[in-house]
């Protein structure tokens, strides 16, 4: 269960507040959905969950599974089963993909106490997971998404999640830059993924991304709170409606 | 225990590389001052003395006929007359030999030390995993018992020592440096003695690379002197790599001259790579002479790891119309190593195309040096030449020194260069890091990302492979020291 108790946090450089009070709670086996306009910090709690230190968290708690992770290193978190889809997945020249994903899951297994997997049990693994994905071996020959279209990036980033094998998986604005076919595939990751264990937050700007990945709540996030909480419906609501209530209500 | 230089701040020995720093005001004085009270004979040092003297000794026991014996007194005659390369030479101003070789070992001899074929695939490393035909030089001496070259009748090969002793082939083999003022050629034309002759068929498309091994053996130190004469017919296509390891057991301090004469046949394509890796301390010299015919491909690749001093020069020559060259590079330098690149690209005809790209990882207080000259003749219109050299630094105290120039002289021409110091990216490092990469994990990564990006120029898989395998050992090693 992810708990995000009243939690304020600044840029660290300029030291403008950008969560002003958030609080969340995602119980275990649930995918909640955060929609909010440009501007609301919706990244800004992505990366700080993630641990970025470019953020500095001036008081409040994030709880994962009853543990505090604000003192941790990115790589506990992902350890601990936390991770990030990125907006923008970065490009890593010069590195194959195969061999990033091997790095980062024996990294994650050594680090949570399971065995490294032999080279041939690896590629298996990453062959019928890259399948779903449609995702051809080649292109994980070629360095981290280098030459990658929008969707091949979000695909392949969706790759990295299936193959570390989170519990908490974060994923910030997913769908953007994506057609609706790529957006199809990556959904039916993310769904495959559903399960009992899992925690899910889905960060987007457009209600679309839910008609593929339903949430079982809907949060709405202006000025760095969350402003109004409610079922899937909630989504639709706000296609219609916007976010200029909330906005008003902000000011 | 010679040393003449009184601005030495660190001993070695007096054999091999010691840090190549500028003296003090103080020392420089104090040099002058010697200078100007010996005569002239003692205005050369002790090192070019030697190297002057030795030939006396060892020359009739190189190999070659009497007509080679004579190219081998014109030789150095010249070298005694040039001296060592020092920083008031342009083309050495970063890499001042005759400060840094204050000792020249005796020259190699022909009695090498047997190696095994197994000592021979350890000491290759992950380059031992490369299918290739091999030529094996022991210390200098061609080792025809670890060499293979079975299928190769598109290959002409024999050894360069026996080579010589042939009075009419001889006079081409070792006449590259004449008329130029290389110290360095003629030191080598002096005392070379063996290496590669290569000729390749007209139309031969080798399905297999050429390996030209250097195995450095010996527990006596000693200066190794080497000559590979390739010549790639027309329309031929190859792949030549040119390794060079040292066995666990060999000598701590050493020195090697190793050239390499190459013709590229019209319409020809040479992938023509470097792997040299050694004990951290090895001085090795590398000069490669290139002339590349028309509608050619001619891609070099050179890696180096684990070095003491390196000289790698690079002279090519553009001779026929439409032809593409490729001159990259990648090297990883710690301690007080010193990687020096220095390269000069002729477009002496016009629409070729040239492009150089050369990475640097700097540990330390290692230094990175880079000299790149591109020559665009007046005839030379529709050149397209651009050169890209970048290193990353590793500690503080490493130091790069890079010099692009470009000599153009014809109008209708698209040449660039940059340099660039570059640093970890703190976006990627997160973005690693997000993904459970320990932090020193994750720049050690990021590191072979940035060396990678140069491996990626090196188009036969197995070599690639290997070349990235040594940068990651290199990596791991250097991440352990901080």
């Amino acid at each position: 269960m992810l708990e995000i108790k009243d939690l304020h946090v600044k840029i660290a450089e300029e030291g403008r507040e950008i969560l002003k009070g958030l609080t969340l709670t995602i119980p275990k086996g649930e995918v909640h959905a955060i929609m909010g306009p440009n501007g609301s910090g919706k990244s800004t709690l992505a990366y700080v969950l993630a641990g970025r230190d470019d953020y500095e968290v001036t008081s409040g708690d994030i709880l994962w599974n009853g543990e505090s992770i604000l003192e941790m290193d990115p790589e506990e978190r992902a350890a601990k089963g936390v991770f990030l889809a990125f907006q923008y997945p970065m490009e890593i020249p010069g590195v194959a993909g195969l061999t990033f994903l091997r790095t980062a899951a024996n990294a994650v297994r050594k680090a949570r106490g399971q065995e490294e997997m032999s080279t041939p049990d690896f590629m298996k693994f990453i062959r019928e997971k890259a399948a779903k994905l449609n995702i051809d071996m080649e292109m994980l020959k070629r360095p981290v998404n280098v030459g990658f279209s929008g969707g091949e990036k979000k695909r392949s980033e969706i790759l990295q999640m299936e193959t570390l094998e989170p519990t908490l998986c974060v994923l910030d604005e997913t769908d953007s830059g994506l057609d609706i076919d790529a957006l199809k595939v990556v959904a039916a990751g993310v769904n495959g993924m559903r399960s009992p264990e899992r925690s899910m937050l889905v960060i987007t700007h457009y209600q679309r991304l839910l008609n593929y990945i339903v949430p079982d709540k809907v949060h709405v996030m202006v000025a760095g709170k969350i402003q109004k909480s409610g079922g899937a419906e909630l989504a639709e609501e706000l296609e219609k409606s916007g976010y200029a209530e909330y906005q008003g209500q902000a000011a | 225990m010679q040393d003449n230089n009184i601005a030495s701040k660190n001993d070695t020995g007096g054999t091999g590389v010691e840090q190549l720093r500028p003296m003090t005001a103080p020392a420089r004085l104090a040099v002058a001052a010697e200078k100007r009270a010996s005569n002239v004979a003692a205005l050369k040092t002790k090192a070019e003395q030697a190297l002057t003297q030795t030939f006396e000794e060892v020359g009739d026991r190189l190999p070659g006929s009497a007509g080679v014996r004579q190219l081998r007194e014109d030789a150095i005659g010249r070298f005694e007359t040039l001296g060592l390369p020092h920083r008031r030479i342009e083309s050495w101003k970063y890499t001042d030999l005759r400060n840094v070789l204050k000792v020249a070992l005796p020259p190699a001899q022909s009695a090498a030390r047997a190696v095994s074929a197994s000592e021979l695939e350890a000491a290759l490393g992950p380059l031992a995993k490369v299918d290739a035909m091999r030529l094996v030089f022991v210390d200098g001496a061609y080792a025809e018992e670890l060499s293979d070259l079975k299928d190769c009748e598109t290959l002409a090969v024999a050894a360069l020592g026996a080579e010589l002793e042939n009075d009419a082939a001889a006079a081409d083999l070792l006449r590259l440096d004449a008329g130029t003022d290389d110290a360095m050629l003629a030191l080598n034309t002096a005392y070379v003695s063996d290496g590669a002759v290569v000729g390749i068929a007209r139309q031969a498309k080798l399905d297999r690379p050429l390996m030209i091994v250097s195995v450095r053996a010996s527990a006596e130190p000693q200066f190794v002197f080497t000559r590979n004469a390739i010549s790639v017919g027309d329309g031929a296509e190859a792949t030549i790599l040119e390794a060079f390891v040292a066995l666990p057991g060999a000598a701590a301090e050493s020195q090697s001259s190793a050239v390499t004469e190459l013709g590229v046949g019209d319409g020809a394509r040479v992938d023509h790579l470097r792997c040299a890796t050694d004990n951290g301390k090895a001085l090795q010299l590398s000069n490669w002479v290139v002339s590349v015919g028309a509608g050619a491909t001619y891609r070099a690749f050179q890696f180096t790891a684990e070095v003491g001093l390196a000289r790698n020069q690079l002279d090519v020559a553009f001779r026929g119309e439409e032809s593409k060259i490729d001159l990259s590079g990648a090297y990883l330098a710690r301690a007080n190593q010193h990687v020096d690149t220095t390269l000069v690209v002729d477009h002496a005809v016009p629409a070729c195309v040239s492009r150089e790209l050369f990475k640097g990882v700097l540990g330390g207080e290692s230094r990175g040096v880079f000299q790149g000259k591109v020559i665009v003749r007046p005839d030379a219109q529709k050149t397209d030449g651009k050169q890209m050299a970048q290193v990353l630094m590793l500690s503080p105290n490493a130091e790069f020194d890079s010099k692009p120039e470009l000599e153009i002289f014809a109008d209708d021409v698209v040449c660039g260069h940059g340099s660039t110091s570059v640093d970890i990216d703190e976006d990627l490092l997160f973005y690693c890091r997000s993904r459970g990469i320990p932090e020193a994990e994750a720049r050690v990564l990021l590191v072979e990302s940035f060396i990678g990006e140069a491996l990626e120029k090196v188009e036969h898989e197995d070599v690639r492979e290997a070349m990235t395998a040594l940068a990651r050992t290199w990596l791991n090693e250097a991440a352990a020291e901080v």
